[in-house]
């Protein structure tokens, strides 16, 4: 599955659309991550891995209801593709494999 | 989420992003910068919130948001539409055939004369860089500060290259020069070699010379050994080995010790032959050593880092004061010139070779750039002047959806392609041209001092995209802006708004023709002043034949001179060790001042005999010229000028009886006229002349209508007195004005390329006139129908040019006067700008446009209206 090697921002990113579904564009996914993982995002790097994953198909997108906040500009709600699903899926299965193989002696005593 | 609808985010930075990012994604991004923004308004306040804003811009300013060029969502990526750029390019080309030949000559003469202005220029300020340590040889000068006056001088003494290698770690070695006049003899070849020069045997090291036979340590070693370059070793000894054989100049026999390559013609001083320095200071090992104020040589260092130079400038004041003892003259400074710019640099007195001048290229690179402008201005006029007739084209684009860029590229891809075929031209053009160009400019401009070939493609390269875009821009971004609804609605106003641009580029095209043609005039002006300025001595008709001091004649002077003055037409007979226009010998002398006290100087002498003023006509102010009958003034009589009595403040009758001490005591007997005994660049010194026998030039003046007969005679004559001597003779008139070389070239090379900025010129307003008859020919037809006369309508079609002519006399006229004036103060004596010349210059430029302009209107309007009426 060496395929599809999804980079660390690039999965909390897939990540973070998966817990916002339906309500997942640009703002909330940054405020998202800033509230959970406690890190700056900037919207360049942010959008830079979005059109990214959405050119390798594990995101997909659509514009919603234009509105007058926000200047008239319509959002862009992301959502994960079956693809995409799937190669988080396989991705959080190999971190655990691996996690698992960690013989319990390697863990220091705290 | 809070919204703060009334803030508005700060425009610039959003109109930024708008610009650069790829639209498909520009909105929602927007929105999400929009929306943060507001918030932290209402978290941060306003400042903060525009400062993260434009922050947030930026660092979105990376791929994947940027849009990606030429990768646009249309069809400008198929190869079929480029293809059709470049078909209707060369069909629009096809059809305005006159136009195109208009804009394709002009660029290519443009080009042409660009090139090999530039070509030139190039040259002039390479001159010295093909040596491999060019960046660390300096030459040593002087200021030298007399009592009376600071001269500043190329030369230095024997001393002062041993003393620099010895005083100064930072210098590695030093070569001396001195330039000899010797008549060199090898079986019946004979013939004065006048750039014959004593060297150190570092010469080899210093410089980059190439010594193709002989040893470079040893070949200028040992006394009379000399290194001929290959063009001298083939005019004395054929096709034969000149190594190890002698060859006789003036009385010595020289041994042949190497043959090197002739020196490089980019090279500030240029020699036919090296004889070893130790010829001359075999005998002279005082002078060699001691001699600080023996200023005869040209002092070469090699220093061992470029930059040690200013270390060792910052030294000088020391090193002058611990070798050199201040008498009443001493060396204000020792300046060092680094080798390169020696060429360029304002001459000094007694410079060995020749100098450039910087004005004539700062000219000559004007010139070049003003031709270019005026066939680009061509281009831009006929250009936006055409588009009319694309405006159907780009409609119809437009309107299938063409953006304004891809029109942008069409158009200059365009003007790429018109001047592309222009450079192709220019090359051939450049090429067939290359020849009289060098005999006008009188510089061989070999193709050796170039570099690099891939680095001349670059730049010619990098000229014609820069000539392309820069006339093709205009007219593209023009006409790819007007909108089609304006197009196709047949009350096209507006599409013709920017015939302001075109008349401020005629009116500069004008301008540019008028400096061109008032400045030639004036420089001519100038040239005419310095031919006809009265020189203090009558240069006419005068021969001048060397002798170099054969003993023969130093024994026989007053016979040989009477024999040739029985020549019919000779005149006058003279000689001397120099001549006027030449230089002079600057020697060590002590002068009695007013004051009773001797005064130390270096002053100026010519050697003469008693013939000397009454052949040239020297005027005496005071006292008596060289009599015969008063065998003393052999030795102790000296004759001074008005300069020098004026710089030591005394009256013409003061000045005789001063005492003088030469190499022997002696008297002034006479005051003379000033006359220019060298450069009119240079100011009239002060000048002693003293008798001698050591004649090494034989004026011989003619006065006769027969001139060619009387020099026949006189060589006869020669060769019958000194049968070995080579009759080498020249005339003065001649060799004076060769002085002017580099002015007279200006003034040629001005003119002929004012010829060609006119020329070009006219050729754009022929076009441009064709354009505005044939877009009028409706109008003149209906006038002409209304009674107006033929003369009425060309005074139509030609006011308005008349006028630009106006407008661009009064802007030329402050512009040339101030560059003039410039270029004048190269001269002591300077030509009144003549203000006539401006009027004349913009009556020329005027009288061509109009026959130009009139040349069409003309045929326009003495048609039938009827034709021109009938067409729909």
């Amino acid at each position: 599955m060496s395929r599809h090697q999804l980079g660390e921002f690039e999965e909390i990113v897939m990540l973070s659309v998966g817990i916002l579904y339906k309500e997942a564009y640009g703002v909330a996914i940054i405020d998202e991550i800033e509230g959970r993982l406690n890190r700056k995002v900037s919207i360049g790097a942010l959008q830079t891995v979005l059109r990214r994953l959405e050119n390798k198909g594990y995101l997909t997108s659509e514009f919603g209801e234009a509105t007058n906040v926000r200047g008239g500009k319509r959002k862009r709600y992301f959502s994960l593709t079956l693809l995409g699903s799937r190669v988080l899926q396989e991705t959080k299965e190999q971190r655990m494999e691996m996690f698992r193989a960690i013989p319990r002696v390697a863990f220091p005593k705290s | 989420m809070n919204q703060v609808p009334d803030i508005q985010p700060p425009g610039f930075f959003l109109r930024f992003f708008r610009w650069y990012c790829d639209p498909s994604i520009a909105e929602d991004i927007e929105g999400d910068l929009r929306e943060m923004f507001a918030r932290d308004v209402s978290r941060g306040g306003l400042a903060k919130a525009r400062m993260q804003l434009s922050f947030r811009i930026l660092r979105l300013f990376r791929p994947g948001i940027i849009k990606k060029i030429g990768h646009q969502p249309s069809f400008n990526r198929s190869s079929p539409m480029f293809k059709n750029y470049f078909i209707t390019s060369t069909r629009s080309l096809l059809r305005n055939k006159g136009f195109s030949v208009i804009n394709i000559v002009g660029l290519a003469v443009g080009f042409a004369t660009f090139s090999l202005i530039s070509f030139y220029v190039y040259n002039e300020l390479t001159f010295d860089r093909y040596h491999q340590n060019a960046d660390r040889i300096f030459r040593i000068v002087e200021n030298l500060r007399t009592e009376n006056e600071e001269l500043f001088q190329s030369t230095s003494s024997p001393p002062m290259g041993p003393h620099f290698l010895k005083d100064f770690p930072e210098v590695e070695n030093y070569v001396r020069l001195q330039q000899w006049n010797l008549l060199a003899q090898r079986n019946d070849i004979s013939g004065y070699e006048r750039d014959c020069y004593i060297a150190d045997s570092t010469v080899f090291d210093v410089f980059s010379f190439k010594l193709l036979r002989g040893d470079r340590k040893t070949a200028l070693r040992e006394p009379f050994s000399i290194v001929l370059t290959k063009s001298m070793a083939k005019k004395y000894f054929g096709d034969e080995d000149p190594v190890g054989q002698t060859l006789k100049m003036d009385y010595d026999n020289y041994k042949v010790t190497g043959v090197m390559e002739d020196v490089p013609e980019n090279s500030h001083f240029r020699f036919s032959n090296l004889i070893s320095f130790t010829t001359w200071s075999r005998n002279n090992k005082d002078a060699e050593d001691r001699q600080w104020f023996w200023n005869g040589f040209h002092t070469y260092v090699l220093m061992r880092e470029a930059e040690s130079a200013d270390k060792v400038r910052a030294k000088m004041k020391d090193f002058l004061t611990r070798n050199i003892e201040k008498g009443g003259m001493y060396y204000e400074d020792l300046p060092l010139q680094p080798l390169t710019s020696i060429y360029m640099a304002p001459p000094r007195s007694w410079e060995n070779g020749t100098r450039g001048s910087i004005n004539n290229v700062y000219i000559l690179s004007i010139i070049a750039v003003f031709i270019l402008m005026i066939a680009c201005f061509n281009y831009i006029n006929l250009a936006t002047a055409r588009a009319s007739r694309r405006l159907k084209e780009v409609g119809l684009r437009k309107s299938l959806g063409a953006l304004r860029r891809m029109l942008v590229a069409q158009f200059l891809g365009e003007s790429l392609i018109v001047t592309f075929i222009a450079s192709l031209i220019a090359v051939l053009v450049a090429w067939i041209a290359l020849p009289a160009f060098r005999t006008l400019v009188e510089s061989p401009l070999s193709f050796s001092i170039l570099p690099d070939s891939w680095k001349v493609l670059g730049a010619a390269f990098a000229l014609i995209v820069f000539v392309g875009v820069l006339a093709g821009a205009y007219p593209a971004f023009i006409i790819s802006g007007f909108q089609p609804l304006q197009i196709f609605r047949p009350s096209a106003r507006g599409i013709f708004g920017h015939h302001n641009l075109r008349k401020v580029l005629v009116g500069i095209q004008f301008m540019i023709s008028i400096t061109l043609v008032a400045g030639t005039m004036l420089v001519y002006d100038q040239l005419d002043v310095v031919r006809n300025q009265e020189l203090g001595f009558d240069k006419d008709g005068v021969l001048v034949v060397p002798t170099n001091g054969d003993t023969a004649i130093v024994k026989y002077l007053d016979a040989v001179k009477n024999e040739l003055m029985r020549v019919k037409g000779v005149s006058h007979v003279a000689g001397s060790t120099s001549i006027p226009g030449q230089s002079a010998n600057n020697l060590y002398t002590e002068i009695e001042m007013t004051d009773g006290k001797m005064s130390p100087t270096n002053i100026n002498y010519i050697f003469v005999d008693h013939d000397f003023l009454s052949a040239y006509d020297i005027e005496l102010v005071a006292g008596r010229n060289f009599q015969r009958d008063v065998k003393a003034d052999d030795t102790t009589a000296f004759l001074i000028n008005e300069t020098a009595v004026k710089d030591f403040k005394w009256t013409p009758e003061e000045a005789i009886g001063k005492r003088i001490q030469l190499r022997s005591p002696g008297k002034i007997i006479g005051v003379i006229k000033d006359f220019h005994y060298r450069s009119l660049h240079t100011k009239v010194e002060p000048l002693m002349l003293a008798m001698t026998t050591y004649v090494r030039l034989m004026s011989i003046r003619i006065e006769s209508d027969d001139v060619p007969g009387t020099v026949e005679r006189v060589q006869s004559k020669w060769k019958e007195l000194i049968p070995y001597l080579p009759f080498d003779y020249s005339f003065l008139d001649v060799e004076f004005d060769r002085q002017y070389k580099a002015d007279q070239q200006l003034g040629k090379v001005a003119g002929v390329f004012t010829g060609l900025a006119i020329f070009i010129g006219c050729l754009g307003l022929l076009g441009l006139t064709s354009f505005v008859v044939e877009r009028r020919t409706k109008e003149i037809g209906i006038r002409k129908v209304l009674g107006a006369s033929v003369s009425s309508v060309v005074l139509l079609i030609t006011r308005e040019f008349i006028w630009l002519i106006g407008i661009a006399l009064v802007v030329a006229t402050p512009l040339t006067w101030y560059l003039i004036e410039r270029w004048e103060q190269n001269f002591t004596l300077q030509a009144v700008i003549n203000p006539l010349r401006f009027v004349m210059a913009g009556l020329a430029v005027m009288f061509f446009a109009w026959l130009t302009i009139s040349f069409l209107s003309l045929r326009a309007a003495s048609a039938n209206p009827t034709q021109a009426l009938r067409t729909e």
